[in-house]
């Protein structure tokens, strides 16, 4: 610190004072000089929309240390958040456990709840290596509301209307680096938590990367958190989880996509027929912590 | 080498006696010449107990090995002993996981498709998911819940069939499933004599017809005592029922026993002697009586339910019901047995928050009953710890309180049967049949998690014996309308009640105070 008075010099008190004064000055200044949330005049020009920014991959949440801050945030909230408001009871775990290869994860949307529960089944293992498609047109308008998400969730945008391509080579590039993707095909919440028509990307993710895909049904979390209400409350929730479906030999896309909402239909009714649930035995051994698990391939085998 | 248990008697230098008091403690100060009997300390557990099943299990006693019993093509079912054992629930993994985890491995190994796990409940409450995932482990449970992993239903017609009746003339049934299976494998848990054997077979999966059988106040009143089967009434008949069963199906018996390491590390001087006690659990028992004695009730059963016992297992064996039977009675008696010497005047006792009959639950007036009278008081051997027409005083808040959910016919008995008569004979002679058919019970029994309308009779039966055999009993702290509609008399304190006993057994009675739980068996000469 230089030499000189206490109130004067680079860091006297005055000189401090005059900071401060001039950052208060700034921050009126732009409070007067830019509305938010006012119509806009009229003799502005239209906003632009010809070309949107390029939205970013988000690759910094799936990077370290983003990755550890997550799990810190899923284990020590999430989980017991979850355990706390909704004692989810979850069917067919081993399914998920067993995984040797990424997989798409397939699940009816009725709640905002519907994915940390979803997570929080996954077990620590297969979620810390889950990404979660996000609306981008909901979640990442706001740029914040989409860091948030992201670090919260390992969410990336996921475009519901227009760039299909776009979305879908980029799912592709996920799925072959190694991760698991959380989808729900319906597109958006159900407003009764009925299930909605499939849309068909899911098929065409699973059949051009030969990917398998586990349906999972959610039942309850409507009523923990339902659409147009931001406050949850505690209700209990079911998750069931299916045996992995891969695409037939010859079968089209838009026909497996069909298969999977069928079986996650079949989830909602609680049906266990051993093709859609395995047999005890396939579950029993796949469940077997003891024997050891095929080392995971960070990308799928290459389409035949 | 754990120390045996022991008698000492009361001198000046004996530091006050623990006597549990429901969900609170009370210490008092015997009088002089007193004998307190303190159970065994906890017996070394087996080390590796998934190791010891599978010895077990492939070295059977007087059957063949497991894996030997399994092919393809056939129906398998695998049923297992309920929550009311052992008490407090076990701290996870429950020894009947270990045991059904390790069955249904190598049912898996063999490619039985046809498997089902069934909760051998009896007429008692049926388990809620979560107490079930605690028994069977999470593994087993995922797998099974719920189309082959349930309850037993006593009360559905469709589920249960008549196997035959025995020479006494004793009705069997047995669940269908069970009934209809190719191996019926039964994983029980014993943590005192009278559990386990061919009880648990003909009772866990029968109905109130094969169970009314033997439950009866004169069958009762025939067992000296429940806790000594070679001298049990109720065992005998529960043998010849079991017998019936092992000829009409084909049985593999598994029996586990655990040590009666009770209590978990934060209340481990609750199981320690008193003269064992150090500045720190002093300390302890300090704060968690003040506690206890300002919480309420609610709080303080909260807190009490969810302490889990950290058990150890001291036994497995597997193969033909009565060989495994008497072997798992041997561990169980190495654990328990304390020599006492002589009977004595008057016995005091602590009944503590917890019985058979309400776990995860209150413990109701009646309750307290069967667990004081009819449990606590059976622990012996040969004869009662009390002569006859001598007195036992016990210890608890006794409130008139109850789960509306798991004992709704306890509330009517109370109300209504015990209005009337306290008299097992007239009881049963008078109200049994209408409670244990009446159509509102079955179906809270059977749709919800309430016991059998039947089984507050037989919760007050398990007291008969000791009823008929002395003189009075007297309740201290205890409601004292409520004591009164027990039929028992009622005092603030020990000291009163000790004085209201010499009114029954004359002056300078001998005493003897049964520091229980953990549990153990007086073997009196």
């Amino acid at each position: 610190m230089p030499a000189g008075t206490w109130y004067s010099g680079e860091w006297g008190i005055s000189s401090l004072a005059s900071r401060l004064l001039g950052v208060v000055a700034d921050a009126r200044l732009m409070r007067r000089g830019f509305h938010s949330g006012t119509p806009r005049p009229a003799t502005w020009a239209e906003r632009s929309t010809a070309v949107p920014d390029r939205p970013s991959d988000l690759a910094w949440a799936r990077m370290e240390p983003v990755r550890s801050i997550r799990y810190g945030i899923q284990k020590g909230l999430s989980a017991p958040f979850a355990e706390v408001m909704t004692h989810p009871q979850i069917e067919g775990s081993e399914w998920v456990q067993q995984l040797d290869r990424p997989a798409i994860l397939v699940a009816n949307h009725s709640s905002h709840a519907d994915t940390p529960l979803l997570l929080h089944a996954l077990g620590d293992r297969v979620r810390e290596r889950t990404v979660v498609a996000a609306a981008a047109d909901y979640f990442y308008r706001r740029p914040w509301l989409g860091r948030v998400v992201s670090l919260w969730l390992n969410t990336f945008p996921f475009a519901r209307s227009g760039g299909a391509q776009e979305v879908m080579h980029r799912s592709s590039v996920l799925l072959k680096s190694g991760w698991n993707l959380l989808v729900f095909p319906e597109g958006t919440r159900s407003p009764d938590g009925r299930l909605q028509p499939f849309k068909p990307g899911v098929g065409h993710l699973a059949v051009e990367n030969r990917t398998p895909v586990i349906p999972m049904h959610v039942r309850g979390s409507q009523r923990v958190l339902p659409k147009g209400r931001n406050v949850p409350l505690p209700a209990p929730v079911r998750i069931r989880v299916g045996k992995p479906l891969s695409p037939g030999a010859g079968e089209t896309s838009r026909d497996f996509a069909d298969r999977v909402e069928q079986a996650v239909q079949a989830l909602a009714k609680g049906s266990t027929s051993p093709e859609l649930t395995g047999s005890w035995i396939e579950r029993w051994k796949a469940s077997d912590k003891r024997a050891p698990r095929p080392r995971a391939r960070l990308a799928p085998e290459a389409p035949e | 080498m754990a120390r045996p248990g022991a008698v000492i008697e009361v001198d000046r230098n004996t530091p006050p006696t623990l006597f549990h008091y429901g969900e609170g403690f009370r210490l008092e100060r015997l009088p002089l010449g007193s004998r307190i009997v303190y159970p065994p300390d906890p017996i070394d557990p087996i080390g590796h107990p998934e190791r010891a099943i599978r010895r077990a299990l492939s070295n059977p006693l007087e059957d063949d090995p497991l894996k030997e019993l399994l092919r393809p093509g056939m129906k398998l079912t695998i049923a297992f002993d309920d929550l009311s054992l052992p008490l407090p629930p076990m701290a996870a993994p429950d020894v009947r996981g270990l045991v059904i985890e390790e069955v249904v491995d190598a049912a898996a190994r063999a490619g039985v498709e046809d498997v089902e796990l069934i909760a051998a409940i009896s007429l008692h409450r049926k388990m809620t998911a979560d107490e079930i995932r605690h028994i069977v482990g999470d593994r087993v449970f995922t797998t099974f819940w719920p189309d082959r992993l349930y309850n037993h239903d006593a009360e559905d017609p469709s589920q249960n069939v008549l196997i035959g009746r025995t020479n006494q003339g004793e009705e069997v049934w047995l669940n269908r499933r069970a009934s209809e299976s190719d191996l019926v494998v039964y994983v029980n848990l014993t943590l005192v004599p009278m559990d386990g054997g061919h009880k648990s077979l003909a009772t866990g999966l029968g109905c109130y017809r094969s169970v009314k059988a033997h439950h009866t106040v004169d069958t009762l009143l025939q067992s000296r005592s429940y806790m000594h089967p070679p001298d049990s009434a109720l065992h005998a008949s529960c043998v010849r029922q079991g017998e019936l069963i092992e000829d009409a199906v084909r049985v593999f018996h598994i029996e586990t026993s655990v040590n009666n390491h009770s209590f978990p590390a934060v209340a481990n001087f609750l199981q320690k002697r008193e003269t064992d006690w150090t500045t720190g659990d002093q300390a302890a028992f300090f704060a968690l009586k003040q506690v206890t004695d300002l919480a309420p009730p609610d709080v303080k059963r909260a807190a009490f339910h969810s302490m889990l016992a950290p058990y150890g297992m001291t036994g497995v064996n597997a193969g033909q019901v009565d060989k495994v039977h008497d072997k798992t009675l041997e561990n169980v008696r190495r654990q328990m047995m304390v020599p006492v010497e002589g009977q004595t005047d008057i016995v005091t006792l602590g009944v503590p928050y917890l019985g058979p009959y309400n776990v995860n639950s209150i413990m109701n007036p009646v309750l307290v009953v069967c667990t004081g009278l009819g449990y606590l008081f059976n622990l012996y051997k040969n004869k009662p710890v009390v002569r006859e027409g001598g007195v036992v005083i016990i210890e608890h808040p006794c409130r008139y309180e109850f789960n509306a959910v798991h004992h709704p016919s306890y509330v009517d008995f109370y109300d209504e049967v015990l209005a009337d008569t306290t008299d097992p004979h007239e009881i049963e002679s008078r109200y049994e049949k209408r409670f244990a058919e009446d159509a509102w019970y079955r179906q809270m029994y059977q749709q919800s998690h309430a016991y059998h309308g039947v089984h507050p009779f037989y919760a007050w039966y398990w007291a008969a014996f000791t009823l008929q055999h002395c003189g009075d009993v007297i309740v201290v702290g205890g409601d004292r309308a409520t004591v009164h509609r027990l039929g028992f008399k009622s005092a603030t304190t020990l000291e009163d009640a000790l004085e209201m006993a010499e009114q029954t057994v004359g002056r300078w009675p001998s005493i003897t105070h049964l520091r229980t739980p953990p549990l153990m068996l007086c073997e009196v000469d």
